[in-house]
């Protein structure tokens, strides 16, 4: 039976994840090319549309990178395809290059891009607003704050996109991305087949000449736009009061629960714009006229703030805008926290705050698994260069090698970096540099710092994680993989081949948990110069389980000899493991049977699982 | 939204604890009650041994929510029913696992997790709404441990704190989850429910 999300069922509810939604949103709108690079909080869009796909009646691809695959989206909606392309907020930096052109080009067949942004930080390395974007590049948003919305939104971007060839940008937040809502659903028509790309250089090819024009149709589309937004059915008036609240996204919600629950919500008057830009200035004109005083609510950057005070000021409207003064610039709100700013406001006491006093507790950090492969090849590698080596680290799983007693990430700075980086420590200091990337951030961006390495000769020795697959966002597949979800795939790109291509002669291939080919390669590697490259290649054990459907037929334990030395604990923080007693001891249950500890100590042994 | 009376629900676990199994089922079954129903979740390094922490809501708009905010509080793991008391409102209902999963910390003996009595104090200074259940034990007997938290659920439901019982409950079970673990889960279901009017 083929999944609920592409049937032509008007009428149905279901609960949906906010990232489903926004799938279900594409097929009604007959979405053709669908193309993306994951990253939490984005990544169950295109898992999502990877898995039903075979039932599917449009394309879809895992991009290598963010940059292609927004190119791959230009090139499809140049065709005249209607066209989703799906990325966290960081991936729209490596994109932002294509992103500004594809808006002087167009979008003939329609093109949504999600932006799925992450104030607080809880999956990524900053908290950036994705909002600025689309002020940059003159792209129309819009912003969900329900399930429901997630799915309409997407489906009346996309038709606005194709109405006016506008790229559109859906921004949604982490608790969009997963939160969980009913949403009934509308009818699913037969998307067809894309129009195809009709010969037009003076509109798709910006060459200064051109580009000019470009830029002032742009600008005309941009006051189209707002003409669109002034009559949206997202940017709605509610409730009525001296007191206006401005808001977008997931803040809508938050204010509307803070407003059930003072009792307010008939005495205040609410603007929410889930259309916010181009601002539909008539109607927030409206709305600052009709008030005393606004409080703007939203995350992050004073965005929606800022416009407000500058319609405010072109309109000779004198009034009191509050936002960034009595909201942080930081982090994520609560409804709580709108309450009491609302509350405040309007002079009434605070909710009282929660004064339950606990101890400190024991914390639980992300680790790296039972029977991760990347374990083995840190322990070795410190073992080989300890302290002196300064290690360049890179976005995935492995960034947990930072904590200890691993310890092998000093410095970070984004997807692919970890060569390029390491390259700019070794070429300024002369220091000992070993970076470290995985398998699909290698093909993300780490190809070109190794040619810039091979070009530039940089001294860096490359340790590529190789587990074989897209382990942190969900096991997605790269080119390097040999099966997916779906099957097999048989043609897989070989990492070793590709840095050979490069230019690098001093290649060496090893499984980490045979810690002694693994010291002895990285020895070897240690006494030359140059561009290096170890390939620590081992499956993801999760991933094994997973898609391989297979467990290792031993398990670890701990020998009676045991004498409490707990260099097995010390060294490798294996979460399996545990002392008990004076000893340590192996938990069968959570025991992957990599048998890396039998390689620290003697006196752990291998068993039959489940003996 | 303001004609349905809110009910928030906090739920904290530890990754690999299927937590959000259990938070979709139980979203699904006030869904199928006609109740309008937000949940939310946090995806990503959870899934490597961290606390993994979820809300259903009924009848509110916003997925999140913030200290002193929950009606509710479903700890399925102890320690971590304690780290988010912050949350409970005061007097609210607690249904927790008495069974520990210890950090890598505490695992390699560098530091302690509190006692069973250590927990029960601290929600007693809370609320005194308060359930206590061996829930990987109930989970086991039933047939898989991770059913445990069906049992929990069951006994939430049974709790007379929601606006159905666990009837609602089975007849989701039996909507939303694949057949072949349909009768361990009912079984769950049926010893969590025994648990809490024993």
């Amino acid at each position: 039976m083929a999944n609920p999300l592409l049937g032509d069922t008007p009428g149905e509810t279901h609960l949906l994840l906010g990232n489903e939604a926004i799938v279900r949103g594409a097929i009604e709108a007959g979405i053709q090319v669908v193309s993306c690079y994951p990253g939490t909080p984005s990544s169950e869009v295109p898992d999502t549309f990877y898995r039903i796909s075979p039932d599917g009646k449009y394309y879809f691809e895992y991009s290598v990178n963010e940059k292609v695959a927004l190119e791959v989206a230009g090139g499809a909606t140049l065709a005249g395809a209607m066209t989703l392309c799906t990325m966290k907020h960081v991936g729209v930096n490596v994109a932002a290059d294509p992103l500004m052109t594809l808006c002087y080009t167009g979008a003939p067949g329609g093109m949504v891009l999600l932006s799925a942004d992450d104030p607080g930080c809880h999956s990524s390395q900053n908290e950036q607003d994705n909002r600025i974007y689309a002020r940059i590049a003159g792209m129309p948003i819009l912003e969900p704050s329900t399930a429901q919305e997630a799915k309409d939104m997407t489906r009346d971007g996309l038709r606005l996109s194709k109405k006016h060839g506008a790229p559109l940008l859906l921004r949604t937040t982490t608790r969009v991305n997963h939160l969980r809502g009913s949403v009934e659903f509308g009818p699913a028509p037969d998307p067809g087949n894309a129009e195809g790309f009709k010969r037009n250089p003076s509109k798709f090819v910006p060459i200064p000449a051109f580009s000019r024009p470009m830029h002032l149709a742009l600008l005309d589309r941009i006051e189209a736009l707002r003409e669109e937004a002034e009559n949206s059915v997202y940017n709605t008036v509610t409730g009525s009061g001296e007191l206006g609240i401005v808001c977008s996204g997931i803040s809508s919600a938050y204010v509307a629960d803070a407003l059930d629950n003072a009792g307010l919500a008939d005495k205040v008057s609410v603007l929410q714009l889930g259309f916010p830009y181009p601002l539909p200035e008539k109607k927030c004109l409206d709305f600052i006229k009709s008030v005393k005083k606004i409080l703007v609510v939203e995350e992050l950057e004073p965005v929606v703030e800022n416009e407000f005070r500058v319609l405010a000021q072109q309109n000779e409207v004198s009034i009191e805008i509050l936002g960034k003064d009595v909201l942080p610039r930081f982090g994520e709100f609560s409804v709580t926290m709108v309450e009491n700013v609302i509350r405040q406001i309007l002079g009434e006491a605070p909710v009282e705050a929660c004064d339950c006093d606990l101890p400190e507790l024991p914390g639980r950090p992300p680790n790296l698994c039972a029977g991760c492969p990347h374990r083995g090849t840190y322990f070795a590698a410190k073992k080989v260069f300890g302290d002196d080596a300064v290690y360049s680290s890179d976005i995935g799983c492995y960034t947990l090698g930072i904590l200890p007693p691993l310890q092998a990430a000093d410095f970070l700075v984004c997807m692919g970096s970890s060569i390029s980086a390491g390259g700019g420590v070794a070429k300024a200091s002369g220091q000992t540099v070993v970076a470290f990337i995985g398998d699909s951030t290698f093909f993300h961006s780490g190809l070109s710092g190794v040619a810039n390495a091979v070009f530039n000769q940089h001294d860096i020795l490359l340790v590529v994680l190789d587990n074989r697959t897209t382990a942190m966002t969900g096991h997605q597949p790269n080119p390097g993989v040999d099966r997916t979800v779906l099957g097999e795939n048989d043609h897989p790109l070989d990492i070793e081949s590709a840095v050979r291509g490069l230019g690098v002669t001093e290649v060496r291939t090893v499984n980490p948990f045979n810690q002694k080919k693994t010291l002895a390669a990285l020895e070897e590697l240690k006494a030359l110069s140059g561009v290096r490259v170890l390939i620590a290649k081992e499956p993801c054990p999760l991933f094994t389980r997973r898609v391989y459907k297979k467990v290792a037929p031993q398990v670890a334990y701990v020998a009676e000899s045991c004498t409490g030395r707990f260099d097995c604990l010390d060294k490798l923080a294996c979460p399996a493991m545990y002392k008990e007693g004076g000893k340590a001891a192996v938990n069968p249950m959570l025991c992957n049977g990599c048998m890396l500890c039998l390689q620290v100590c003697g006196h752990i042994k291998a068993k039959k699982r489940g003996s | 939204m303001s004609d349905t009376k809110k009910i928030r629900i906090f739920m904290t676990g530890v990754g690999g604890q299927g937590t959000l199994t259990a938070t979709t089922l139980l979203a699904q079954t006030v869904l199928s009650q006609g109740l309008p129903v937000t949940s939310g979740e946090i995806h990503g390094m959870a899934q490597r041994g961290g606390v993994v922490e979820s809300t259903v809501l009924i009848g509110c708009k916003s997925p999140k929510l913030g200290h002193g905010e929950a009606d509710i509080l479903l700890g399925f793991e102890p320690m971590e029913t304690m780290r988010a008391l912050p949350y409970l409102k005061k007097g609210g209902l607690v249904v927790s696992s008495t069974e520990f999963i210890p950090p890598l910390a505490v695992a390699m003996g560098k530091q302690e997790c509190p006692t069973i009595d250590d927990i029960k104090k601290a929600v007693a200074a809370c609320t005194d709404q308060a359930y206590y259940m061996a829930n990987q034990t109930i989970g086991l007997e039933a047939g898989a441990a991770q059913s445990g938290n069906v049992a929990m659920l069951g006994a939430l439901c049974a709790a007379g704190k929601l606006p159905f019982g666990p009837e609602a409950l089975e007849a989701a079970i039996k909507a939303n989850l694949p057949e072949k673990i349909q009768a361990v889960n009912l079984k769950a279901l049926e010893l969590g429910v025994k648990t809490l009017n024993a």
